[in-house]
């Protein structure tokens, strides 16, 4: 049986790292006594996979995990003791099924929306700065290395807030060569706009991850689309 | 504590999580429903401090304390330093984020020498004066504990307390002592002089120490009634009834021991002459099988580990080990729980264990022969032979193993150039057991690597009165160990000696060096343990400014009748002993394990019914 965890990712743990989530969300499912599936081989490990990896010091309320039981359990009970078991400012929302045969989150997953809080910043600017150019180039490191890549083949949407005006709503791509890492794209945007002082990523602009979708009969869904229950 | 202000610095240090806490198991309470507030200050960071069994114990103890609120805060790492300065952040916990110094305490851990500017940093971080003379009334009280508390001299000008011995039992004598004080809004000077009437509780302050002119000590008294002559150290005497946690925190990141520890006993018999360890936390008391199935088993369900470690000085000298780890591995196998045994001793390392192990995981093997010949062995009472290595590691190699790893000091007393050939002799015994098992059975890629360090005389030890070699010695030793060692198959790796030499100086220092380290820290040393951070400079020129030879400590001979720095502390083994150890140690002769028959080191003074 496998299935599909949606759980968030809150401001009081927002500094672990994607491997350091990854540890503790095998922990929790140990505690939680879930019968996960292991792998086989030399060196078993629980069948568990992520989508894409959420950067340092990003929030957000849609995550997702697939795992693989070894013997059927009910969701809600799944899903209730995984929250007993997990660290506060972890919290599974929802747990559906999904077809064995189910591709990873990772290959599906195509764009990922983010809600960005600054104070002080004048996002018609940022807005307009953007619009206006015609090539932003962001370095963009990854194991094989640096690349540069256009930020503006790496955003779907920009847009700001209609109510907050310290917010902006920024949608990206996810998953191939030109997708960027939030944090990234927030700093050249910031930069655009002479707003970010520093070369390093400033964290007072809270980034939140609001969702991820990919795409089923020419719309965008959320994976939980996926549930055959 | 500003949060926007702490996100912008999390934001640009490395490995923000060090500092976010919110971990699972971690303790939550309301600062303002407690009455005293302690913080556990570990002096390195968090990964190195979160692996310390003793923190996890204490914290969790405190913290059962409805009235007491216990939280944690680890050496900023020098990013994280440099930003807190910059932005004017005070130190903080992990926990509630909020100052230190609006602690009622302060508790450092000493874990080893190395670790001493950090304090200091740490303190400075914090906004309280380094100098437990320059606090008032409102300061949070110093309290430091672990093992080089035993010698804490060289830090007798910064804390307000030490702790000697085991905390369990203090730790909650001295709190309601406080709470009590608080209540009563006497002086701080007078909470000290009551804290000083709870056995194992040593205010250096209260203490004068007086010189020789050739700068050994004349002599150390009391300079009120309050205090003791002598302070003894604190025993736990019912590891049964104590307190051990049946939940851990378990962190987010990766840290140096990330997993459950169980520990079984306290103490050591062998008798190592080296081994500080295995004198200062005599004697030998066992936790019963029955309590550590119990522990292991909600240890496994509250933290989700898939990892235990047996963690007692020399594990395998458990009475009941053999069952211990039968039935842990019944019970945790089908929950993927691996079992490591860390600090396995050749002799008692049965091979049925060796088969066990493997069924679960299989990691390094780690053997300690300490000394290169059978007459060193002796010397330092290590009770390891060329054949118990050598039938243990072709045991190693046929169940599969293929990474050893051996542990040797160099510079012990009486060493010569014999004993060093004998450290590469048993490397190459090594390597040719690996040989002789059949091409078939053996793992391909045979890897040993050989550890030195370099011999540290520590107190409390028969050794306290020799001196250490002096570094350049200890790098010919070295060198003569990289010619001798050369071979594709045996990996070398030695510790730097002037880290050695300032441990040694630091380990056996008594309270003139307070302004030495007070001058290091000024010059920027912090993280010394650390090599990247080492600096050997700024530590000689703060020598040089105090007119302090370092070599009056490391590389000095003792005479018998010396009063040494911490002579008016009462670890249990007598000085007696140790002198008598000594003497039988220069003649090559060996003690044997006090499992076996006492020998009368007179720890059994501390209590009835303990040996
Ligand atoms: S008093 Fe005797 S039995 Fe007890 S620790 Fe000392 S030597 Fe061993």
């Amino acid at each position: 049986m496998r299935v599909l965890v949606e759980y968030t990712r809150e401001e009081r743990v927002k500094y672990i790292s994607h491997l350091d989530l990854m540890r503790t969300m095998q922990r929790a499912v140990r505690r939680a006594g879930i019968p996960i599936a292991y792998s086989q081989g030399f060196n078993p490990h629980p069948v568990m996979a992520f989508a894409s990896a959420l950067p340092v010091g990003v929030t957000s309320e849609k995550e997702y995990m697939d795992i693989v039981l070894e013997q059927p359990m009910s969701l809600p009970v799944l899903k209730e003791q995984l929250n007993h078991a997990l660290p506060k400012g972890i919290a599974v929302r929802e747990a559906v099924v999904i077809e064995d045969k189910t591709p990873s989150m990772m290959s599906l997953i195509k764009r990922a929306d983010y809600k960005v809080t600054a104070a002080g910043v004048d996002w018609n600017q940022v807005i307009e700065a953007y619009t206006g150019a015609s090539e932003i180039l962001v370095e963009k490191k990854s194991k094989k290395g640096v690349t540069t890549i256009n930020l503006k083949d790496a955003v779907y949407n920009i847009c700001k807030d209609e109510e907050n005006g310290e917010v902006l709503h920024l949608s990206l791509k996810v998953g191939d060569s030109s997708g960027l890492n939030p944090l990234s794209a927030v700093n050249a945007l910031l930069k655009l706009s002479g707003a970010a002082k520093n070369e390093g990523i400033d964290l007072t602009a809270a980034v939140h991850r609001t969702g991820m979708y990919l795409i089923r009969e020419g719309q965008w869904v959320t994976p939980l689309a996926l549930n055959i229950d | 504590m500003d949060k926007l202000l702490l996100d912008k610095i999390m934001g640009q240090v490395s490995k923000p999580a060090r500092y976010m806490g919110n971990e699972y198991n971690m303790v939550e309470k309301d600062p303002d429903d407690v009455n005293i507030r302690f913080a556990f200050a570990f002096p390195d960071v968090y990964e190195v401090g979160m692996s310390h069994l003793g923190m996890k114990i204490l914290y969790h103890l405190i913290n059962e304390r409805k009235d007491t609120y216990c939280e944690r805060v680890f050496a900023p790492w020098v990013d994280m330093e440099e930003k807190m300065r910059e932005n004017n952040i005070s130190l903080f916990t992990l926990e509630t984020k909020d100052p230190v110094s609006k602690f009622d305490f302060i508790g450092f851990t000493l874990q080893y020498e190395m670790s001493y500017t950090n304090i200091l940093n740490m303190l400075d971080l914090a906004g309280i004066p380094l100098k437990a003379e320059d606090r008032e009334e409102g300061h949070p009280f110093v309290i430091a504990g672990g093992p080089c508390a035993y010698n804490a001299e060289p830090l007798a000008d910064f804390v307000d307390l030490v702790a000697l011995g085991e905390g369990e039992e203090l730790i909650g004598e001295l709190l309601d002592l406080y709470a009590d004080w608080k209540a009563s809004g006497q002086s701080r000077i007078s909470f000290l002089e009551q804290a000083a009437r709870i056995p194992g509780i040593y205010v250096p302050r209260l203490y004068d120490v007086k010189y020789q002119e050739d700068g050994r000590i004349l002599s150390v008294k009391p300079n009120t009634k309050a205090a003791p002559e002598r302070i003894t150290k604190r025993i736990v005497k019912d590891m049964d009834k104590v307190f051990y946690p049946e939940k851990i925190i378990v962190p987010f990141m990766d840290i140096v021991h990330d997993r459950i520890m169980l520990e079984l006993f306290r103490g050591c018999t062998r008798g190592c002459r080296f081994c500080q360890a295995g004198m200062i936390y005599r004697p030998i008391r066992e936790r019963n099988l029955d309590r550590l199935l119990e522990l292991a088993e909600r240890l496994v369900h509250s933290t989700g580990y898939e990892e235990m470690s047996l963690s007692s000085l020399s594990s395998s000298d458990y009475s009941q080990l053999e069952e211990l780890v039968k039935q842990l591995m019944e019970r945790f196998s089908h929950n993927r729980v691996a079992l490591s045994l860390p600090s396995l001793r050749l002799d008692s390392f049965a091979k049925e264990f060796i088969q066990e192990m493997q069924k679960v995981r299989k990691t390094g093997l780690t053997f300690a022969p300490e000394a290169g010949t059978q007459r060193l062995r002796d010397v330092i009472n290590k009770g390891v032979t060329r054949e118990d290595l050598a039938n243990t590691v072709t045991d190693a190699f046929r169940s599969g193993w293929n990474s050893i790893k051996l542990y040797f000091m160099i510079g012990l007393p009486t060493e010569t150039e014999e004993d060093l050939q004998g450290i590469a002799e048993l490397a190459k015994l090594v390597v040719d057991s690996y040989f002789q098992v059949d091409r078939e059975i053996r793992q391909k890629g045979l890897n040993v690597t050989v550890s030195t360090s370099s011999f540290v005389p520590k107190p409390f030890t028969p050794f306290q009165w020799e001196p250490q070699d002096p570094i350049d010695l200890l790098r010919e030793k070295q060198q003569y160990l990289k010619n001798a060692l050369r071979s594709k198959y045996i990996e070398y790796n030695w510790h730097d000696p002037e880290v050695s030499f300032l441990e040694a100086v630091f380990a056996r220092g008594d309270r003139r060096l307070g302004n030495v380290l007070l001058s290091a820290w000024r010059k920027g040393a912090r993280f010394d343990g650390w090599a990247e951070h080492f600096k050997m400079d700024a530590w000689m020129e703060a020598f040089g400014e105090n007119n302090i030879m370092p070599e009056f400590y490391a590389n000095r001979k003792r005479e018998k009748d010396e009063i040494l720095p911490w002579d008016h502390i009462d670890a249990g083994v007598s000085k007696a002993f140790l002198w008598k150890e000594w003497q039988k140690a220069l003649k090559g002769q060996t003690t044997q394990d006090c499992r076996v028959n006492c020998t009368g080191c007179g720890v059994s003074r501390l209590g009835e019914g303990l040996c």
